[in-house]
């Protein structure tokens, strides 16, 4: 069956060097930094969008600044495409080669460089996991705030490329919000830092444009985020109700009353059954919406903030309130959320769907989602960040059904879709990656998407960084394609 | 001046004048055209006709605005529903002695912040979406309407803050925030600048959330509300929110800070008069052009820098941001070169001459010069946005620079 | 992850498990984070999702393995931090062995790897031969260095630094004591092999704790090497062979005088062990009896839990506690070695990145010395800055491997319990000089 999504086609001209572009590559790197072999190289054909692969040229794991910039020199001189990868988690396809390019993989460069807590900076190479951050500078009272549920295992160089969020950017922000300076590797290997340990751009945020760029503007290096203190206690609250419509209109009354949780994560029942077969938190299992709200500061404010949350509900039927009585209880009260995509792996194959919609539209979505799922015959476990909008419907399937396979990329497309047409957007964490790159026209007009390509043009005129993902492939610019 | 009461005729506008070449000084309510390079110009192009609040939930927290809506307009919306602009936009008409109103799309081309921008975010952090005229005269849009949006590069955070050289803003969505029921903020006396940046760094990691953190030396201190801040220099902490929070928090805090010198309360009045003041740099509202530099450094670098200034030239400076940003009126000289090195040799950051006599403004950079890469880099995007340099020309580069 | 295997290739049983296996698998990488050879190595071919992508290409493909692929699945610990990762539950241990057996069947090794291999398992599994070679190791021993600059012989370099300095009391095989207190319990205690050449006190630690307590120990004959060693070389028939020969003799003792466990004191034996019901699922007339004994096999912190022993008052003595791979990934034990400890009156301090294994894993330290010696240093670093007085481990392999870079000495989690309870002090703390403050049982609970 033929793929929906299409690739570029590989240069014939660079797949004939092949041979000769690896031994090139091998002066630059030395021998356990560079991997060539046809089985070495299967295991970077994909990331976590696995229904498409591709396998590269080669891949390059540089441990310095100075190899990546070698690397990239010679691959812009050469016209070959370079696809950066970090823990290689993206779930849409930001990170998946094609066979004319070279992966240039940072999961070597794992290093803490500096934490400075009197400016409250951590400064890390991009390799450094998400969550080994806040774990650095836990034990002194800080942490940092973006949480994708990938936390454990995806690089902050990812998360600067896809501007990931998390559960706790509803108070916190997203990776945007919390980045202060990266060293930034151009494509013609010379090498720029933007912003520092200090606050606003010089001149134009080209820190702002960089992050969320999907390595298409030049390869990060190092990056110095914001650290932020601990608040005294945080505890998650579980509130169970009878349908997802009062569940949905519980969130938007909690933020109509100013009241802003850490997080308010949204799960349905058939989301609710997989987290906690995995989890076994305590997750009701005979409610058909769930929301886990957490809150922070002392004693006393929490129990202040809770009070009124509780009430909020109450006016919305909910059926079942659980307070946390531990840490252990409420370190797997989020396990179970944040392992949810894992979990359902356990049943079934699945996509999983990332778009945003306004607060006000959560019930719309959630019932037409169901409906769309329904039409095409399959079926759909939702969670999601509700307090921002951010849904993440999983959609479930047999990947070894090229039909149903079929379908459930259709079903997933149509409620992306649905998301724009509610005034949202098609993408709120994942990124577009190669995803959703098919569905911009329906977010942007082609002036829109020509002045984007534009921008990225002024870093990249060859268009060799990532080249097959974000932008449409039909209507690019002569050097795009 | 021309004044568009449209997209549609902004549009046409700027495409005509881009075939023209014809060079267009865009503003707002021209409050901050005394910010950056000097620009020539054929005409002054204002947004101000492009005026009114076209959506606002306040359940959903996002309001959508004409770019020349007043901020006073936006603001009294927002309050009427008791909700506020999380970065508190500074007014400039003080330091610079300009008249008129300060508009929403002028807040964010600038990217106007105030005291809570180091934890609450920049402007361009609540700016969610935008519609823009670009250089050749179309219309463009970029972001949304909502929080969580990575669909294509982020052109919203570019445009913030490049003071209308990329593009002509028409219309901006941002996020707006609940105003906390309660403030107040907690005065520590006789702090020197070195043992105030101590003081704050202790407050900052501390889980009190503290949202204001300046230190006024002993010259400034008595310009605020009406002197009657305690004797000696003023390190000034904030704290915001539910009441019996704020009481609490304000407890634990002043607990430590005691350990590094008296600690007083101002109370709510005194609280908001004052960090109004310190947001709108009022001290220096002098009703001279002496020149004034805005600077950012890291947090642990501003006093260095202040002290390391001192001892060459006559300044006049206090602190926000935990110290990071460092508010510079110079005697007579701009002392470009000077303050710059010294950055530089702390570390990093930027200085902007925001404030200076027209013949200082032609013969320094207003803004900090780029390394080589970053400015050719800057070059390119610009000319992606307005190949024909219509757009304020010169307003952001370096004397005599390509942009 | 979708598979393509053919119909008469899931005809074979193993392979139609492993592609179960596979199809759970939806390559979120998780796992990549808490695997040791990746945050050593910083390379997808040396995480369980790299492995788990080449194993299925390899075994998708009919192929036999090839290097590349052999090199990436040998540096696999087996340490299973993955599996307790895994929010999808992929069953990487049972997948990998399956490869394992695969490479061993299908690949030719280069000649030193061969004879080193056959050396392991000619030897290690049986107790005099082990002790013999210690002997010479001993003397050998000045030829480190040399073997070491040698890429093929390093294994042989890393063997013999591994072999202890003093040769370890051979503690007398004692019959069975008499009991002194009604009987709780009729166990039988796995003798195992390189743990009674290296330290047979541990079990004699755990006769006397045992007997103590009132549980009546027997030694059914027969049982030997439990045949983890050979399973994780992939010497599959080997492996079975040890496995039956253990299930025979133990379900003599269950049919005779019954068993109410088969008591395990290295973690590592035990993890297989309790997979004989597994490994011998496939053969007709072993696979009820091996169910059986699995079902009753207990790592000895799991059975002493059952015991209700008294709590004791607090001793002046901080225990870093090492929790051995098998014992918390392998056999999901984390929490109760630690409790047993706090009752018997100790502080028990954990290391950080507790979930990183030590390096041992089984002959992985000689196998593979030099991501071995990377990850020993890292978690000698983490033992050392607990600055605990004791660390208490639950296996053998990682006792040898640790004691070799610490200077805190090292002891297994039984041997404490043991003195707790009205034991000998372990001779490794006799010359640490630390005054305890001692104090028997406070309220007998037995």
């Amino acid at each position: 069956m033929a793929e929906a999504i299409q690739f570029l086609v590989p240069r014939d001209n660079v797949l004939a060097r092949r041979l000769s572009i690896i031994s090139d590559l091998a002066d630059l790197l030395p021998p356990e930094c560079l991997v060539h072999e046809a089985r070495g190289l299967a295991p970077f054909e994909t990331d976590a969008f696995i229904a498409y692969r591709r396998v590269p040229l080669a891949v390059a794991l540089p441990r310095t600044t100075v190899q990546v910039a070698a690397v990239l020199k010679y691959c812009h001189r050469y016209d070959i495409p370079v696809v950066p990868r970090g823990a290689g988690t993206s779930l849409s396809g930001g990170a998946i080669p094609q066979e004319d390019a070279v992966v240039l993989c940072l999961s070597k460069m794992t290093r803490i460089i500096e934490i400075d807590y009197a400016n409250r900076t951590a400064t890390v190479q991009a390799g450094v996991t998400n969550l080994s951050i806040s774990n650095a500078v836990g034990t002194d009272g800080f942490f940092y705030a973006p949480d994708p549920s990938s936390q454990l295992a995806c690089t902050i160089g990812g998360n600067i490329g896809m501007n990931s969020g998390g559960a706790h950017c509803l108070k916190y922000g997203v990776t945007t919000n919390n980045l202060l300076g990266v060293k930034l590797v151009l494509i013609d290997g010379t090498v720029v830092e933007l912003g520092g340990k200090h606050l606003d751009a010089a001149g134009y945020d080209l820190l702002g444009l960089v992050c969320g760029s999907e390595g298409q503007l030049g390869v990060v290096t190092e990056a110095t985020v914001r650290l932020i203190a601990k608040p005294e206690g945080a505890r998650p609250v579980l509130f169970g109700f009878d349908t997802c419509d009062e569940a949905g209109a519980c969130v938007a009354d909690i933020i109509a009353a100013g009241i802003i949780p850490v997080a308010i994560e949204f799960m349905d029942k058939p989301a609710i059954e997989i987290c906690e077969a995995f989890a076994k938190a305590g997750y009701p299992l005979d409610v058909a919406a769930l929301l886990i709200v957490e809150v922070e500061g002392s004693e006393a404010e929490m129990d202040a903030m809770l009070a009124s949350i509780v009430e909020i509900a109450g006016r919305h039927g909910v059926r079942k309130v659980r307070e946390c009585q531990s840490a252990t209880e409420a370190a797997l009260i989020w396990k179970g959320r944040k392992l949810a995509f894992g979990a359902t792996g356990r049943i079934a194959d699945y996509i999983c769907m990332d778009g945003t919609v306004p607060l006000g539209k959560l019930s719309y979505v959630l019932g037409r989602t169901a409906q769309i799922v329904e039409g095409f015959g399959l079926r759909v476990a939702n969670v999601f960040h509700a307090g921002d909008g951010n849904m993440h419907p999983l959609i479930l399937f047999n990947a070894n059904d090229p039909v149903e396979a079929a379908k459930a990329e259709a079903a997933g497309n149509e409620i992306l879709k649905l998301c724009v047409e509610a005034g949202g957007c098609l993408t709120g964490e994942h990124g577009v990656g190669i995803e959703k790159r098919d569905l911009m026209r329906y977010q942007y007009s082609d002036i829109d998407l020509a002045q984007q390509m534009d921008v990225r043009g002024a870093f990249d005129e060859k268009w060799l960084l990532n080249p097959s993902k974000v932008f449409p492939l039909d209507g690019r610019i002569r050097a795009a394609c | 001046m021309l004044i568009p009461t449209s997209e549609t005729d902004a549009a046409y506008i700027i495409r005509n004048a881009a075939g023209q070449g014809k060079r267009l000084a865009i503003c707002g309510g021209n409050t901050r055209s005394g910010l950056g390079q000097m620009v020539e110009a054929a005409e002054v192009f204002s947004a101000r006709g492009l005026s009114g609040i076209v959506d606002y939930d306040p359940a959903e927290m996002v309001m959508t605005a004409k770019a020349g809506t007043p901020v006073a307009e936006i603001e009294a919306a927002l309050a009427r529903n008791r909700q506020m602009l999380a970065f508190e936009p500074m007014d400039h008409r003080g330091i610079m002695g300009t008249s008129g109103e300060p508009t929403i799309g002028g807040a964010f081309a600038a990217n106007v912040s105030g005291p809570r921008r180091f934890v609450a975010g920049a402007a361009r952090d609540s700016l969610l979406g935008i519609r823009f005229v670009n250089g050749r005269g179309e219309a463009v849009k970029a972001g949304g309407r909502v929080m969580k949006n990575v669909t294509g590069l982020d052109l919203v955070k570019l445009l913030a803050g490049s003071f209308g050289t990329l593009g002509f803003l028409t219309e901006v969505t941002f996020r707006v925030l609940p105003v906390p029921p309660a403030a107040d903020t907690l005065v520590v006396s006789g702090l020197d600048d070195e043992t105030a940046a101590k003081a704050m760094a202790t407050a900052m990691s501390l889980p009190v959330e503290v949202s204001g953190a300046a230190h006024l030396p002993f010259t400034v201190r008595h310009r605020f509300i009406g002197g009657r801040l305690p004797e000696g220099e003023a390190t000034v902490l904030r704290i915001e929110g539910l009441a019996a929070s704020v009481e609490a928090r304000a407890q634990k805090l002043a607990a430590v800070m005691e350990a590094f010198g008296p600690v007083t309360r101002l109370g709510s009045a005194d609280s908001a008069t004052l960090w109004r003041d310190i947001r709108d740099v009022a001290p220096y509202a002098d009703g001279t052009s002496r020149p004034l530099w805005r600077v950012s450094v890291a947090p642990s670098a501003g006093h260095q820098l202040v002290a390391a200034l001192r001892l060459e030239a006559g300044i006049d400076a206090f602190y926000d941001w935990q110290g990071g940003l460092v508010w510079m009126r110079m005697e007579a000289d701009a002392e470009a070169e000077l303050v710059r090195r010294y950055i530089r040799a702390l570390g990093g950051g930027h200085a902007t001459l925001v404030r200076a006599p027209d013949r200082i403004r032609a013969a320094t950079s207003a803004f900090e010069p780029q390394p080589d890469a970053v400015a050719a880099l800057s070059a390119r995007i610009r000319k992606t946005f307005d190949p024909a340099g219509i757009f304020s020309p010169g307003r952001m580069s370096g004397r005599g620079g390509a942009v | 992850m979708q598979t393509s295997f053919t119909t008469e290739q899931l005809a074979d049983p193993n392979v139609a498990e492993s592609e179960k296996i596979l199809r759970r698998c939806v390559h979120c990488g998780f796992c990549t984070a808490t695997c040791p050879t990746y945050v050593t190595l910083g390379n997808e071919l040396d995480s369980p999702r790299g492995r788990i992508y080449l194993i299925k290409e390899m075994l998708e493909n009919g192929r036999p393995a090839d290097a590349e692929t052999v090199t990436h699945i040998d540096r696999c610990l087996s340490c299973l931090s993955c599996v307790t990762t895994c929010p999808s539950g992929v069953d990487y241990m049972h997948l990998v062995d399956h490869a394992r057996a695969h490479i061993e069947n299908t690949y030719r090794r280069p000649l030193a790897d061969r004879l080193i291999r056959s050396l392991l398992a000619a030897i290690l599994p049986y107790p005099a031969r082990f002790r013999a070679a210690l002997q010479l190791a001993r003397l050998g021993r000045p030829l480190a260095p040399v073997f070491a600059r040698v890429p093929a012989l390093a294994p042989l370099a890393a063997m013999l630094s591994l072999a202890p300095v003093r040769r370890p009391r051979t503690a007398a095989v004692t019959d069975p004591q008499p009991l002194s207190t009604p009987r709780r319990g009729r166990v039988a205690i796995l003798s195992g092999c390189a743990q009674s050449v290296l330290d047979p006190g541990i079990n004699a630690a755990t006769r006397r704790l045992l007997t103590r307590f009132g549980v009546e120990i027997v030694a059914p004959r027969g049982e030997g090497c439990c045949g983890a060693l050979v399973h994780h070389l992939g010497r599959e028939d080997e492996a079975l062979a040890f496995a039956r020969r253990n299930v025979d003799a133990w379900i003599g003792e269950i049919e005779g005088g019954g068993l109410d466990a088969i008591i395990i004191t290295a973690s590592g034996c035990g993890t297989t062990v309790k997979d004989y019901g597994h490994m011998l699922r496939l053969d007709p007339l072993y696979d009820d009896k091996a169910a059986r004994v699995s079902a009753l096999a207990r790592d000895i912190t799991e059975y002493l839990s059952t015991l209700d022993l008294p709590v004791l008052e607090s001793r002046r003595l901080s225990v870093a506690y090492h929790s051995a791979c098998s014992l918390q990934h392998g056999q999901r034990i984390t929490a109760l070695p630690k409790l047993l400890l706090k009752a018997a009156g100790f502080t028990v301090r954990d290391p950080a990145e507790g979930h990183l294994c030590c390096g041992s894993a089984g002959t992985y330290n000689i196998l593979q010395p030099e991501i071995s010696a990377q990850l020993k240093a890292r978690k000698v670093k983490n033992i050392d800055a607990t600055k605990a007085d004791v660390v208490a481990a639950g296996n053998i392999g990682c006792m040898t491997q640790i004691a070799t870079g610490t200077a805190i000495p090292v002891v297994h989690t039984v041997e404490l319990l043991d003195w707790a309870y009205g034991g000998p002090k372990p001779a490794k703390l006799a010359t640490s000089g630390r005054k305890d403050k001692a104090r028997p049982v406070a309220a007998a609970r037995v």
